[in-house]
């Protein structure tokens, strides 16, 4: 026993600059290779000394695998970081930044809104009265002015807001919903003297 | 990309596992809207990697004894 300790004490003393190579120092300090390796060193049979050369390319590859995958993930962060930003330069999306001429403008003010150009005439008959599948509440609809039609239909159909329906037939809010009550109330009334729907139902068959 | 089996794949996921915290810390990389797609690129990049990169043979352990 004291014989084999000196054996392997030789041997690592021999070889002290291999044994500080990081690469075989973390190999060694791994237990069960460390085992592999002095039985090696005092049976150097063929098997023993495979054993230590599996155990150790398995560790080498582990650790270029690991020394890879960590490069890979730093500059694989900063490379996709310029790429990023070179498509953000070449197409920018902010559009209230300041245009190349001197005129101040933005981009934003020369996108024309598209909300105000759609004529009022426009809407009635593309929507609301087509939609009705209801023969008497579509008489009934028919008896009311175009106006109280277009408000309807700007409410029920676009789903737009009193205050953006007042902008758009240049009028205020207070009257637009007016104009909303007193069709519905006109409605209501027709629809109760042919004896057919509430108010309440009317208002959810829209 | 090629397929090396069982073996391959659950040795990958746990490199990718391992390496985790250093992904989380290379996301500082990059600014706080990207780091959700760098994050999965990167992953992407090393399942890729994994599968195609032929790693150098290591030399023999007795190679550098005498």
């Amino acid at each position: 026993m004291e014989k084999d300790n000196q054996k392997i004490e030789d041997f690592f003393y021999r070889n002290n600059e291999q044994v500080n190579n990081p690469i075989i120092k973390s190999f060694l300090s791994d237990s069960q290779n460390l085992y592999l390796v002095q039985k090696a060193i005092l049976y150097p049979t063929d098997i023993n000394r495979k054993l230590v050369d599996e155990s150790f390319q398995s560790h080498y590859k582990n650790v270029r695998k690991t020394k890879y995958v960590s490069n890979l993930i730093y500059f694989f962060s900063l490379d996709f970081d310029k790429k990023r930003r070179r498509l953000r330069k070449r197409s920018l999306l902010i559009l209230d930044k300041g245009l190349s001429e001197k005129d101040g403008k933005t981009a934003i003010e020369r996108i024309e809104d598209a909300s105000n150009e759609t004529e009022p005439d426009n809407i009635v008959g593309e929507g609301l009265l087509d939609n009705i599948e209801d023969e008497q509440l579509l008489k009934s609809l028919q008896k009311l002015t175009v106006k109280q039609l277009q408000i309807l239909e700007m409410i029920y159909v676009k789903e737009l807001s009193i205050k953006e329906i007042a902008q758009t037939l240049q009028t205020t809010p207070q009257n637009i919903s007016n104009l909303h009550r007193k069709a519905l109330n006109k409605l209501n009334n027709t629809l109760r003297k042919k004896g057919g729907m509430t108010y309440g139902e009317f208002r959810r068959s829209t | 990309m090629v397929n090396l089996g069982d073996q391959h794949n659950e040795e990958t996921l746990t490199i990718i596992e391992n390496f985790i915290p250093k992904i989380k810390h290379c996301l500082h990389n990059t600014d706080y809207q990207e780091r959700e797609d760098l994050e999965q690129e990167i992953k992407l990049k090393i399942i890729e990697k994994l599968a195609t990169v032929r790693f150098q043979d290591a030399p023999s352990f007795w190679d550098f004894f005498s």
